[in-house]
């Protein structure tokens, strides 16, 4: 049993971490230009990432978010004109922008927003 | 969902302009640019992002004139002098050799009911004598041509008027082409430039639709960037195919950014960032 267990153990810390250093943070996701370029749009609260003059979508922290659980933020990235038709947000999802795991890394990342 | 996030996402939104015939579509867009931007005077849009920064705008007087103009404008003179073969030029083949003609294009040919911008027309000289013609979207050589000949016409009114029903239809295809979502950001250039015209897309502000055509081409780094190259480099960002340097889609966009900006200066080979 105790052989057992520290195989287990072994293998748990061998097995690849789901977000390597090969895939970007939800961060990354919300700056890089060939990811969600997110920042083009929305500034993010200071010390949280880079700051812009970003004005096209609202600035973007905690009080903005609230009431905004997960499965709203996901289906928002995923496909925001089914939300608001005429929006100039990008379908993420559905234009496959981000992967459907990049963009649950930038909902928890939103989420976690101060 | 709450109002205020209603409220957000309305703001964020790109409302299409329905065609009402051209002069209607310039009142549209002008009404919802002064609207959105009080403070601008509208012959400042040509400024493009300096009108609505600052910062940007002390930039762009610093940089006044834009110091690399002046080689462009110099391979763009020797271009538009050059002998051809014939003995003729691209100077001959235009009244008062270039002067005060680039505000008059796009030119609609009634007998080809095709739109002739000047890079057509450039295009059309150095065919009929004979010579190679040159790649639209070679800023090196029809970049140069290009600066130099709108410098021989800086200050005079763009006069692209849209007076018939061929006109009207070329307007509309051009108005419908920059109001159509692209690409995979699902943008239009309309999200940018019209709806959203001013405010910041990172820490560039968004020049407005009607200043796009007077202040062409711009100067960057070293290089002299047409209306169309501008286009074309939209369409990339948007995630979108551009359209062919030359192409009649290209065209129209032109025709109907100019039929915008009918009775603004040219005002060409201004300075801007990379």
């Amino acid at each position: 049993m105790r052989a057992a267990l520290l195989l287990l153990a072994i293998a748990g810390a061998l097995a690849p971490d789901p977000v390597s250093a090969q895939e970007p943070d939800g961060l990354a996701l919300f700056v890089r230009p060939d990811k969600g370029n997110c920042i083009a749009c929305h500034r993010l609260p200071g010390g949280t990432g880079p700051a812009t003059k970003s004005d096209i979508g609202p600035p973007l922290d905690g009080a903005r978010l609230k009431g905004w659980d997960s499965d709203k933020l996901r289906a928002l990235l995923v496909d925001p004109t089914r939300m608001v038709p005429d929006t100039v947000k990008p379908p993420y999802g559905r234009h496959r922008i981000l992967e459907a795991a990049e963009i649950d890394r930038l909902v928890e990342f939103l989420r976690a927003l101060p | 969902m709450r109002f205020p996030e209603i409220l957000a996402l309305a703001l964020f939104a790109c409302v299409p302009v329905a065609h009402a015939g051209a002069g209607a579509v310039r009142a549209d867009i002008a009404a919802r640019l002064a609207a959105a931007h009080p403070g601008v005077a509208p012959a400042d849009y040509a400024l493009g992002a300096a009108a609505f920064d600052d910062e940007r705008r002390a930039q762009l007087e610093a940089n006044t004139p834009a110091p690399e103009a002046a080689a462009i404008l110099a391979e763009g003179k020797r271009l538009w002098t050059r002998k051809f073969r014939n003995g003729r030029s691209l100077a001959q083949c235009f009244p008062n050799g270039g002067r005060r003609i680039a505000a008059a294009y796009p030119q609609l040919d009634a007998k080809s009911k095709r739109l002739v911008t000047l890079e057509t027309a450039v295009n059309q000289c150095l065919r009929s004598h004979g010579e190679p013609i040159l790649e639209a979207a070679d800023a090196a050589a029809m970049g140069a041509v290009l600066a130099y000949v709108r410098s021989l016409a800086e200050g005079q009114k763009i006069a692209v008027r849209i007076a018939t029903p061929l006109a009207e239809e070329r307007f509309e295809q051009g108005r419908r082409l920059y109001f159509t979502r692209m690409g995979q950001q699902n943008y239009a250039c309309a999200s940018c430039h019209v709806h959203n015209a001013g405010k910041h897309f990172g820490d560039t502000a968004l020049p407005a639709a009607p200043g796009a055509a007077s202040r062409w081409p711009f100067v960057r780094e070293g290089r002299a960037i047409s209306l169309q190259s501008q286009v074309r480099e939209c369409l990339e960002r948007m995630g979108a195919a551009p359209f062919p340097a030359g192409s009649d889609e290209l065209s129209q966009i032109d025709y109907f950014l100019t039929a915008l900006a009918t009775g603004q200066p040219i005002k060409p080979n201004a300075w801007r960032p990379r």
